[in-house]
């Protein structure tokens, strides 16, 4: 299962609500304006390295460079569309919209 | 996977996480589950978070100009749709229990959610 988030961690509940249900060991991917719980320092940062320890966290390439957001959290995975697209056709997708 | 898909494929999950009226969500994925019911797909309706606020017993949006949303998802047993299910600290965290809503649903918890969700070879999110 493939577990994706699209909204800020700071402005929707939509990452924290997600990691309460989706098991450890399934993968989030962040795109859209999840990629912004990738960034150090954001109030959001306990809760996505708390993530880390449990799953993948995936962000996408394109999003966080249209934001220009570069000082990631240690162990993020950044995915190129490629290997957004390879992920997607790994997992079932649970988009957590 | 193909596997899992070929059994699975038929079945569909419909992801209910937000609160009716203040957007079209809600009545969109209601319109949904009747579609996915008409076309005798085996469907199972999750409500999570906000998602939960849509069944609540009570609603009045006649000053909204709007129907009664809540109404409308008992009827949809007309269409083959009867497994609700409710996230359990989605109704908690509101204040809310089961008794509060238009439906007998199945409350689950974090795995039982997971595993609804797991089991539909679709996840359609509202």
């Amino acid at each position: 299962m493939l577990y994706m988030v699209n909204k800020s961690p700071l402005m929707f509940g939509n990452l924290k609500s997600v990691l309460g249900i989706a098991p450890a060991g399934e993968p989030i991917l962040l795109y859209e304006d999840g990629v912004y719980a990738a960034v150090k320092g954001a109030a959001s940062q306990d809760l996505v390295r708390q993530a880390l320890e449990q799953r993948p966290v995936y962000a996408v390439r394109a999003d966080l460079e249209a934001r220009g957001l570069t000082a990631l959290i240690d162990g993020i995975q950044v995915v190129d569309y490629d290997g957004f697209v390879q992920l997607v056709e790994q997992h079932h997708v649970v988009p957590w919209l | 996977m193909e596997v899992r898909e070929e059994e699975m494929a038929n079945t569909v999950a419909v992801l209910m996480r937000k609160a009716p009226y203040g957007s079209v969500y809600t009545a969109e994925g209601f319109r949904s589950m009747m579609g996915i019911g008409v076309f005798e797909l085996d469907i199972r309706v999750l409500f999570v978070d906000d998602g939960v606020y849509a069944l609540v017993k009570g609603q009045n949006p006649a000053a909204l100009d709007m129907k009664p949303l809540g109404d409308g998802f008992p009827t949809l047993s007309e269409f083959g749709v009867t497994q609700f299910y409710v996230h359990d600290r989605s109704l908690s965290e509101r204040g809310l229990a089961p008794k509060d809503l238009v439906l007998d649903v199945q409350v689950v918890d974090d795995a039982g959610a997971a595993r609804i969700l797991e089991s539909c070879g679709i996840v359609v999110p509202f």
